[in-house]
């Protein structure tokens, strides 16, 4: 005789028992010897086919039988059968949209309520919507704010960096607080703070050919706040794969566009650039700068493109780039449109997954850390040289609003495009050590200057970044 | 009709404030009296569930086993299973749904910024299909 534990809510059909005895000399037998003497219990435990249901699991004493013999599992007389449930779920998949709004919400939308191209149907639109933003920077900064505020449902971020000092010009969601922390938790927090009703997923990776389709699938489109055109490319190619409107909006310097692709019928991103630029050809805002009012003013058009499309009302970018001239306050508009033989969004493609866009984009896949290369010369021997009071000429390559940020009081400032014209005032004679902010342009400057017969040109490694890091640390870095 | 005495609310309420944002879960101890069901005490359980928890929760059996033999040790019944859905409403979803079994009460509880919401218990069908809401008495401070 074997003990079987009967649960509380089966008891009703095991006459009122919670616990039986039974005969039999295996998991199988026992259990059929248990359905037999309780008909009603067979239908709670087996399915139609006469297996455990898929949630049913059964412990002989503490062991699972599936990981003994299952049901020839072989039960002794002073042994004890539990049925035990499998019991999981969460609020993540497929949630069964709202349908209303709390009094609370009511509250915070009503300057949205009381307008009728929104209205409660609108915002119950916004509170069903899923939202994917690629990138917490620049773009993101105000993206995040102002969707959370406005109630998008749920806002999934991708971002795998850091906040540094140097983004708080521009990224307006984090704070000199939060220099350090990883911008995804940043980001959630400022985004909570503004509208707890938000759900923030965050995803703490580089968006990829690997896992971008599995990302993006949970959402109802993406805006695209991304710096780069390996990343570009692949959320394009991604948004028009998945069929999800890519909100586009990209900076550089005073200027910005924006616009809608990968919109039903609508052009995407490859019909108006088919092939990225040669790598190296369009500074990113790292190395040409940014205003840093203009990502605000790019990034909230795309969040107004985002709340137009889910609410279904306006005239959405789709078709049109916005260009914008922020010196000039002037915004100009181009038709764009679907390019018949778009590799991507053609009605028959020839680009059906995604890609590798590192390589697509021209870019080696491990960037080699440039070699110290023959007739370069590190900061702290040029420190030692100047100490010693050797004589050779201190060459800094930079433009003069660079110059004007920090400088190595002795050198002499000529910047790397002058440096044809006055190559006349230097001495072939005197060695010369040429300085830039990192060492690409002073790499130029001297094979340059090795070119117009200079014997004696070295390159400071590292430029004045390194001199910062390696000699003075007074030295500011920017 | 499942009713909830203090203490055991308190438990439970505790439990997924101090997950958050993480779901929790665990399980109700009391006594059903035809279609009423009484909870007196109930127990947290670890969230099994190997991935992100913001949204997903996972109770292993071992751990239901457990919380039944102490259910019968105190001359209870186990009669329910309890999770939070942080930042979210208090509705059964489709994962809870097919993931739960026909079996017992499924009381959720919406935390909100860490804040304990609102909360509603169902009693899906026998096929998982459908949950059906009941009703859910906590007591309000």
């Amino acid at each position: 005789m074997a003990k079987v534990l009967i649960p509380t809510p089966l008891r009703q059909f095991a006459g009122k028992q919670d616990s039986v005895e039974l005969e039999g000399s295996t998991v199988g037998e026992v259990l059929s010897a248990l359905t037999t003497q309780f008909p009603d219990l067979k239908k709670q435990i087996f399915n139609d086919e006469g297996k455990l249901r898929s949630f049913v699991n059964v412990y002989l004493n503490d062991e699972d039988i599936r990981y003994l013999k299952k049901n020839e599992t072989v039960v002794a007389a002073a042994d004890t059968l539990s049925i035990v449930p499998s019991i999981a779920g969460g609020s993540t998949v497929a949630e069964p949209p709202v349908t209303t709004l709390s009094k609370d919400e009511i509250l915070r939308y009503s300057r949205h309520l009381i307008m009728p191209e929104v209205g409660m149907d609108g915002q119950i639109k916004l509170k069903n919507a899923k939202v994917l933003l690629v990138g917490a920077g620049g773009l993101g900064a105000p993206l995040g704010l102002y969707l959370a505020a406005a109630g998008v449902g749920r806002i999934g971020i991708v971002d795998f960096d850091v906040v540094d000092f140097t983004n708080l010009q521009r990224q307006v969601i984090h704070g000199t607080k939060d220099v350090g922390r990883k911008k995804l938790d940043s980001a959630h927090d400022r985004m909570k703070d503004i509208n707890p009703n938000v759900h923030i997923d965050r995803y703490d990776v580089a968006l990829s050919s690997e896992n971008a389709l599995e990302i993006i699938s949970s959402y109802d489109m993406v805006v695209d706040g991304t710096d780069n055109f390996p990343t570009r490319y692949l959320v394009n190619d991604a948004c028009v794969i998945l069929k999800k409107p890519n909100v586009y909006g990209s900076i550089f310097r005073f200027e910005g566009q924006a616009t809608v692709f990968a919109y039903p019928g609508g052009p995407c991103y490859r019909c108006l650039y088919p092939e990225p630029p040669p790598p190296g050809l369009v500074p990113s805002c790292a190395e040409g700068g940014v205003l840093g009012i203009l990502p605000g003013i790019i990034g909230l058009i795309q969040a107004t493109e985002a709340v137009k499309l889910i609410l279904g009302v306006g005239e959405s970018l789709v078709g049109r780039l916005m260009l914008y001239d922020a010196l000039a306050m002037k915004f100009r508009e181009l038709k764009l449109r679907r390019n018949p033989e778009c590799p991507v969004c053609d009605d028959h493609p020839t680009v059906t997954k995604l890609i590798d866009y590192q390589q697509f984009c021209g870019i080696p896949q491990h960037a080699p850390e440039p070699e110290f290369v023959e007739g370069d010369i590190m900061p702290a021997e040029v420190k030692a040289k100047l100490d010693r009071g050797d004589k050779f000429l201190l060459l800094d390559v930079r433009e003069p609003h660079e110059y004007q940020i920090c400088n190595i009081p002795s050198a002499k400032l000529i910047p790397l495009g002058d440096l044809p014209k006055r190559v006349n005032e230097l001495d072939s004679s005197t060695e010369i050590i040429a300085h830039c902010k990192s060492g690409m342009r002073s790499a130029k400057a001297v094979d340059f200057l090795k070119q117009s017969g200079f014997k004696k040109v070295r390159n400071m490694k590292g430029g004045i970044l390194a001199w910062s890091d390696q000699v003075d640390p007074s030295v500011p870095k920017y | 009709m499942i009713k909830i005495e203090p203490g055991a609310w308190q438990i439970m309420v505790d439990h997924a404030q101090s997950t958050f944002p993480d779901e929790c879960c665990g399980v109700m101890l009391g006594t059903t009296e035809g279609d009423a069901k009484h909870v007196t005490t109930a127990i947290a359980v670890e969230n099994a569930y190997k991935g992100k928890q913001e949204d997903r929760y996972e109770i292993r059996p071992e751990d239901l086993l457990a919380a039944d033999k102490d259910a019968r040790a105190q001359a209870l019944d186990l009669i329910g299973i309890f999770h939070s859905h942080p930042d979210c409403d208090a509705y059964f979803s489709k994962t809870d749904l097919e993931n739960s079994c026909p079996w017992y009460s499924f009381v959720v509880l919406s935390v909100k910024g860490g804040k304990f919401d609102h909360a509603n218990s169902f009693r899906p069908n026998a096929d998982q299909t459908i949950a059906e809401k009941e009703e859910l008495i906590w007591p309000k401070s």
